[in-house]
């Protein structure tokens, strides 16, 4: 009689301890959950038809390839990051001689350093789109960058300059130093859901 | 005015068919070329060199060649042919600095492979006019 009361109330009090562990079990579970679809970033892909260009004193062209991933959320920047990669031999000034001359150990050393790599670590909301703050390689220099840009319509556009001295791409000497510091950089990716 | 004078003076007529043929040659030599070449090489120039423009460049070249001996002949000077061929020669030369200097539309692949297509053809109508001279050699 005493045996089966004790046990009686031992299973009842198993019981409740396991619907706890349960409960606690499911709501660690939906708070994770939460979590991860607060976090959850939109996944964009590149498309083809995406543009590339520089334009500096005595200079200008376009790179042609570009791979990278994109994980952009107007209303969630925090989840928001980007990584791209240029491919530096795909460079085309529209002259075979400066193509091969920009590729050269003078210039990019595009053997050494073959692509050119931004990868985002912070978005922020500015007056006239938003901003990318991340650190931007050329040339093996990596520097930290902060990049101005707009996306609408899929399409994301920047404008920015890139001081190529920083970077140690070319030199101010001889016939180098008739292309200017600054390169202009003009970037249109559009991306597809 | 000058196309009348041309036309009115037998030498003069003789240089003037010199010039047109060794244009009209050229310019055959110059579109075969064109050609071959982009096929050959998987490229397409079109949006800067076609056989319209080849065919201008080529016969107005060489009537300008030819007009140059028409005068050389009006002036009578002993050297004087030699000198417009070492002026058309150095001319000739000197252009093939432009396709190694241009720009092309940033759009163009292979912008590398354009001075091997254009360098011949601007060398073609000095080589052709110079080719058929002794054909029009005043007897």
């Amino acid at each position: 009689m005493h045996i089966s009361f004790y046990s009686s109330i031992f299973v009842e009090t198993n019981t409740t301890i396991m619907k706890t562990v349960n409960y606690l079990i499911i709501s660690g579970v939906i708070i994770l959950l939460s979590a991860f679809t607060i976090n959850e970033s939109v996944n964009l892909k590149i498309a083809d038809n995406y543009s590339i260009k520089f334009s500096g004193t005595d200079v200008e062209g376009i790179f042609k390839d570009l791979k990278g991933s994109v994980q952009f959320d107007e209303t969630n920047l925090d989840a928001s990051k980007v990584s791209f990669s240029v491919a530096v031999n795909t460079i085309n000034t529209g002259n075979g001689t400066k193509n091969k001359h920009a590729i050269s150990d003078k210039w990019f050393d595009a053997d050494k350093f073959p692509n050119i790599t931004f990868e985002s670590k912070r978005f922020t909301k500015s007056t006239v789109g938003y901003t990318a703050t991340g650190k931007m390689t050329i040339h093996g220099v990596t520097k930290k960058m902060t990049i101005p840009f707009t996306f609408a319509n899929d399409m994301f556009k920047s404008k920015f300059s890139v001081n190529r001295m920083d970077f140690k791409i070319g030199t101010m000497k001889g016939m180098s130093k008739n292309v200017s510091n600054a390169i202009e950089l003009d970037v249109t990716i559009p991306v597809t859901k | 005015m000058l196309l009348f004078l041309l036309l009115n003076n037998k030498v003069m007529k003789t240089n003037l068919i010199h010039g047109v043929l060794a244009g009209v040659l050229s310019a055959i030599a110059s579109v075969i070329y064109l050609n071959v070449y982009q096929n050959l090489n998987f490229v397409d120039f079109s949006s800067v060199i076609n056989a319209g423009s080849i065919i201008g460049a080529s016969i107005m070249g060489c009537v300008f060649m030819a007009i140059g001996y028409v005068l050389l002949e009006k002036i009578g000077k002993p050297n004087g042919k030699g000198v417009l061929n070492l002026v058309i020669i150095g001319l000739s030369s000197l252009s093939i600095l432009s396709p190694l200097l241009m720009d092309l539309p940033l759009e163009l692949d292979f912008p590398e492979l354009f001075p091997a297509l254009a360098i011949p053809m601007h060398l073609f109508p000095a080589m052709i006019f110079f080719g058929l001279d002794p054909f029009f050699k005043a007897k």
